[in-house]
This record gives structure tokens, sequence and C-alpha cells, in this order.
């Protein structure tokens, strides 16, 4: 295992694309957050006047809820680095050179397996380390770390975005319409169904799908304040939906699998 | 162990088309072993499935005498239709990576980056190599470890005349050193000068498969002409070993015994009063040979 991690690592660690990518995750997230923090972008309006809503949220027990949510739009950044990554073995021919190598199928697909499960530990310790940062330039160290389930959830999260682009790329193959269509079902396709499914249903059940399962975990700051004041009815608790995250990345897993050790490369 | 390679009934298809049907054979240690055919005629499939890039539809095939295939994977260098490597990344580095996939030591690169005329590039990013250097760089990753196993296809693509020799002589000393080349190509004077074996493909078919010097007999031809083409004629019709004639402008090209020798010719037809004016020894080349194998 740690072998097939390693010649991952050889493979992009001399790639601009990986480092541009995965810069850009490791810049703007603290900076976004910085300029929330310090007032300067407002969430709740525009210009001096706008009344900043979240400037509080950087305190110990809310930065992980607040960073989580933030995290969770930038981890597009490193699905779409997982795309391209998986689908440049298909477009060099390289993932046909490693099995003719030595590699079996499986080992192929594992090596990618445990990039993604690195990657997703790598994201969770760099928001840990930014939601430290925050939290000490806002609060007492006392009251570290807080409510700390949002960093649970965004590995929960990262690990879900990362499973199912890698499931995108196997399936697609070519990095073009892999991205295309890992943003068409992010932003449109998912949210169509799912609020059909919820408006056609009693049950939220639209809730569910691969990646809205884990969104739910990590919802707009101050949300579940906002919840508790309005006394909303959750029909479908935290743990639930981290054991479907979870499910489903098992479902991304068996489907690469079932389709790699199948088809010609 | 009696064969390094043994291939049994394996059959191939795309869709409609048949691309391997129930092909066999087996190589024999230390040889050159060709695979031959016409452009689409299956060499490259049955090479992807023997190197578990592509599934057989039906058939088995055995490694070193049943090895795990991945395992015996490892132990060969092969080169599999295009050179891949990462683009953006050097040959050093990309050699790094087939080391590392193979279980090898790092220690091969350097020696398999000069035998292929690589070391002055080998800090160059492959996507700046010209297609004869990627073709290159392809071998030297083959030669990784020193196998003793080697599967070229087209191994000389895109090479230029001397590069294409340079890799010929490659061939003829690493299997001087003992080791088994399986080699898929269409260029015929190639398979020629260097295999002691081969198995001749067309259409998914196996036409035939053996040592080359028993399935590729080259009957010689000769021809001879005389100012009185007509009588010549008549006289070596009546010449025994003489199984075929004809005329090809003002001379007569003779298919006869491999006994049957220039100056033989030369004497039976001076006792029979006719003088020759023209008398050439014509070996049949591979490529007439295979056109007619492949065109039957």
């Amino acid at each position: 295992m740690n072998n097939l991690l390693n010649i991952e690592w050889l493979k992009i660690r001399k790639y601009p694309t990986f480092w541009i990518m995965a810069g850009m995750f490791a810049v703007l997230l603290p900076l976004w957050n910085y300029s929330i923090n310090t007032g300067s972008m407002r969430m709740g309006g525009s210009g001096k006047n706008g009344i900043n809503i979240l400037d509080q949220a950087y305190a110990f027990n809310n930065v992980w809820q607040n960073l989580g949510w933030w995290s969770s739009i930038f981890v597009v950044f490193i699905s779409v680095l997982v795309i391209i990554i998986t689908t440049n073995e298909y477009t060099f021919k390289t993932n046909r050179q490693n099995v003719i190598d030595g590699w079996t199928r499986l080992q192929v697909l594992h090596a990618k397996w445990i990039m993604v499960l690195t990657l997703a530990i790598g994201t969770t310790l760099y928001v840990f380390i930014t939601g430290v940062f925050f939290g000490m330039a806002n609060d007492s160290f006392s009251n570290f770390p807080g409510d700390i389930s949002g960093l649970f959830y965004i590995f929960v999260l990262s690990l879900n975005y990362y499973g199912f682009a890698l499931l995108i790329a196997y399936l697609f193959k070519r990095s073009g319409i892999a991205i295309g269509i890992f943003f068409l079902y992010n932003m449109i396709i998912e949210s169509l169904v799912r609020a059909f499914v919820n408006w056609r249903f009693d049950f939220p059940a639209g809730n569910l799908m691969p990646l809205q399962a884990s969104d739910e975990l990590l919802p707009f700051p101050l949300m579940e304040m906002a919840k508790t004041l309005v006394q909303t009815d959750e029909k479908i608790t935290n743990t639930t939906y981290v054991l479907v995250s979870l499910a489903w990345v098992m479902v991304y897993y068996f489907v690469s699998r079932f389709r790699l050790l199948r088809s010609d490369w | 162990m009696d064969s390094i390679l043994s291939i049994n009934s394996i059959s191939k298809s795309y869709g409609p088309i048949q691309a391997l049907k129930n092909v066999s054979f087996s190589v024999p240690p230390g040889s050159v072993f060709g695979i031959l055919g016409p452009n689409g005629s299956g060499k490259t499939t049955l090479l992807g499935i023997i190197l578990d890039v592509l599934k057989a539809d039906a058939g088995t095939y055995q490694w070193l005498g049943g090895v795990p295939p991945e395992q015996a994977r490892r132990s060969i260098g092969s080169l599999l239709e295009t050179p891949n490597f990462y683009h953006y990344m050097s040959a050093w580095d990309n050699l790094q990576i087939a080391a590392s996939i193979k279980q090898r030591g790092m220690n091969d690169r350097q020696a398999a980056l000069e035998q292929t005329g690589l070391w002055q590039r080998k800090d160059s990013k492959f996507k700046t190599y010209s297609l004869g250097m990627k073709q290159r760089l392809a071998i030297a990753s083959t030669l990784l470890g020193n196998p003793d196993v080697l599967v070229f296809d087209e191994p000389t693509n895109g090479l230029d005349p001397a590069g294409i020799a340079e890799i010929r002589e490659l061939i003829i000393q690493l299997n001087r050193e003992g080791k088994t080349i399986i080699m898929a190509s269409h260029l015929l004077d190639e398979v020629e000068k260097v295999c002691t074996h081969v198995a001749i493909l067309k259409r998914g078919d196996l036409l035939l498969s053996g040592k080359a010097d028993e399935v590729l007999i080259s009957e010689d031809q000769i021809e001879i002409s005389a100012p009185d083409i007509a009588a010549l004629h008549t006289v070596v019709s009546a010449m025994p070993g003489i199984h075929g004639i004809k005329q090809i402008n003002g001379a007569l090209q003779l298919n006869c015994d491999t006994h049957i020798s220039p100056a033989q010719i030369n004497e039976y037809c001076i006792q029979k009063g006719i003088l020759l004016s023209h008398l050439t020894l014509k070996k049949k080349s591979l490529e007439s040979k295979f056109i007619e194998l492949t065109n039957k």
C-alpha cells in the first residue's frame, strides 16, 4: 500500500497542475475566510454598510462548522485535480503501461483510491490547521477545540467528493467531458432531482443523494442557530448522513472496480 | 521450461469484427519470435491480451511455465504499440516510475539510457522528445532490470534508417546474450534479418508458425535468356528438376528444385546447342512469400 502511494506521488510531484490546483485550495481558503473575518467581504450585504453575519463564526466553537462549510465549496479544486490526474493516465496511456510493467488492474485502481484517501486526509489536516489559526486569532486557546464535529464532516465530505470525481474520471476517461459532467451533476442535476424528490415525498430522501448527503453535514454557518429559532423538525440525523455518505463511497469504489477489471484499456 | 510463453486457443472480437480466431502457439526459450501480419491482422491485440491490457473472449496464456501473470510482467520488458510516458516528466523520472513498478533498483536507468542513445537528454521532458526518441525511451524502459524476455511491438516505429539498424543490432545482441525476444512487425526486412521463429497472422487467423527457416522456405528462381527464346523454352521444359517456366520481358523465369544450380542449367543448355545470353539466380524475397501467404 505504501509502495502504491509512493508511486502515485512520483507521478504527481513534478506535475505543475497538481501544484497549481492544490495551491489554489491552500491559498484561497484562508484568504477567503480572512476577508470575511476582517469584514472586507461581507456576507449580509455589500460595501461598508453591509452587515457581516459571519465575522463572529471564527471563535473556537463555530470555526469548524464555518470553515467546513467554505471548504465544502473549495474541495471542488481538488476534485477537478483528481479527475485530471486520473484521465491523464488514459490520455498518456500510462495506466496501460503500469499494467504492462507489472501492476495488476486492481493495484492500478487501489493506487488511485489510496491517493483519494490521502487527499481527503490532507484536506482535513489543512482545514484543522487553518481552523486553529482563525480560532486563536479570534478566541482564547482555552476554548480549543469546541465542537469539532465539523472537521470530521469535512473528511467525510472530501472523501465523498474525491471518490465521486474518481468514479466520473473512470467512467468518462477524457478530462473535458469528465469535468463537465462533474460540474453539471454537482450544480444542476443533483439539485433538480433533490428538489423534485423532496417536493414529491414527505420524507426528504433527496438529501441522501451522493454529494448532497455530505453537503447536509455542513450547512451554511449559523444555520444551526436559525434552526433552533424556528424549531424545524430534522428528519435525518447527521449520523445517517455520515453513514449514507460512506455507503456512497463504497458504491463508487465497487462501480469503478467493476469497470476497471472488466473492460479493455 | 519448455516454453517462455504458450498461447492456447485465444479468441477476441470487437463487436462484429473478429480480431483473433482460436490462435495457439508457443515461444521457445532463446528464440527471436516474430509475429508477422499485415496491418489489422491482430498482432497488437494478441500482445495486448498476453500483457493483460485487453481481455480475451476465450482461451488462455501462460508465461514462464505458469508464474502469476503480474509477476511475469514485472520480470519481462514490454513495449506495446506506443511509447507511454508522463509527458510532463523527464526520461529519468519516467524510468523511475517504471523501475518502481517492476520492483527493480534504480541503478539500471543509466545503462538503459546509454544503450539507447538518450543519456545526454535524460533530463529533458518527454513531451520535448521526437517520435524516434520516444520510441528509444520505450525500448530503454524495457531494458530495466536486465530482463530475460522482451516483448517488442513494432520496435522500429518512427526511427530513422540509422536508428532502425541500431535497434536491429540491439535485438541481435540481446538474443546473443540468451534473451528471448517476442516481436510483432509488419516490416519483413526487419523480421527476416533477426527472427529465428515466426507466426503469421491474417485477419485474426494464425496461418502458420514455427522455425523461420522451415516456415519461410524460400524457393530460388533462376532467370535465363537466349537469342531464340522459343527454342530455349522447349529445351529447358524438358530438363529434369524444373517445374515451372514463366516468360517475362524476353527472359524465362524457372522454378526449380533446390539442388539445381545455375551452372547445371548452363551446362544442360550448351549440351542442347543453346548459348545463354543471360543467367541470374534470384532469391525469392520474404516479401513476395509473405504476400503470397497472406493473399491466399
